[in-house]
């Protein structure tokens, strides 16, 4: 779901970029000062593992393939803010480093899959009670997905409205990537919950971790 | 501490070299969702604005190399980035 250059309006793309970056600086902050010792390390892995989940494409239906955006496994792990962070941090590399996703769609590939994502995410895992956790989990996967692919079109719809020579028609635009997404989101469920309940078997102590300090977030213990 | 992120990353590269397999099996090639939608409404995509150094590789072996690259990036950089905010919270 990386946005490349050239694709969208660049009211749009400028208009997403001081979003995501206001967002980026604000979730910074709050990881900077609720900060331990003890997790940073921690957090530099999940980032690193993200990296190189989001490599991995599965395939799904018609040819069409989809890869892990991570937003839920990083918010069940380190809460929004860390999830924004380290997301962050991730599109940055494989814009500057691998050229996937345009340096001019940064924030708009931000606002997608780290904040809508992230907050979509945290916005589930908040609502479920503790004891639906991993159906929870699932579910804020799915959502992280659908409702950052929704943002992709509304962006693609809005950019063909302002200038026909970019985006795509909303009414292609809407169902088109809501539809694929809703099954790419699927995948996404499977493997969230797969790491959080893999993680709570071999390694309890590292879920939670992160956010001790966070009141009221989720444990996803 | 270090014991566990050296065997954590160990563990997370494994699976990773193993999900490579699978990757180049049935995926490979393939257009995620944007792409698809993309693709069947025929927008081409348009000059990158900015020319990246590397990018992910074609092969079993390079895309293995890209990765092990990459994971390194993002835990350096993470983990300086992280290490630096930490200590200046500690002088505050």
């Amino acid at each position: 779901m990386h946005i490349s250059d050239g694709l969208m309006a660049p009211v749009i793309w400028i208009a997403g970029m001081a979003i995501a970056l206001a967002f980026v600086a604000l979730a910074f902050r709050r990881v900077e000062r609720r900060l331990e010792d003890r997790t940073v390390p921690y957090m530099a892995i999940l980032a690193a593992g993200i990296f190189l989940a989001q490599m991995l494409n599965f395939p799904i239906i018609g040819g069409t393939t989809g890869h892990l955006i991570g937003a839920a496994l990083a918010v069940a792990l380190l809460g929004p803010w860390g999830a924004i962070a380290i997301i962050f941090t991730i599109l940055v590399i494989q814009s500057l480093v691998f050229g996937d996703g345009g340096i001019t769609a940064l924030g708009l590939n931000t606002l997608n899959m780290a904040v809508i994502g992230s907050l979509a995410a945290w916005g589930v895992i908040r609502l479920t009670p503790k004891r639906y956790k991993l159906p929870g989990i699932a579910v804020a996967a799915w959502a992280a997905v659908f409702l950052g692919a929704t943002a992709c079109a509304i962006e693609l719809a809005l950019s063909h409205a302002i200038d026909p020579s970019y985006g795509i028609d909303g009414i292609i635009a809407l169902p088109s990537m809501m539809g694929l997404h809703s099954v790419i989101g699927i995948g996404e469920a499977i493997i969230t919950t797969s790491v959080i309940a893999f993680l709570a078997k071999v390694a309890p102590e590292t879920l939670g971790m992160a956010q001790e300090k966070a009141k009221g977030e989720f444990d996803a213990t | 501490m270090r014991r566990k992120v050296i065997v954590g990353s160990l563990a997370i590269l494994l699976a990773f070299s193993i999900g490579l397999v699978g990757f180049f099996a049935v995926s490979d090639g393939r257009p995620d969702g944007l792409e698809t939608v993309l693709e069947e409404q025929g927008v081409e995509e348009q000059q990158p604005v900015w020319t990246a150094p590397l990018d992910y590789g074609s092969d079993y072996f390079t895309a293995l190399a890209m990765g092990i690259i990459g994971f390194g990036l993002v835990l350096v950089i993470s983990f300086g980035y992280l290490r630096a905010a930490k200590k200046q919270q500690g002088t505050k």
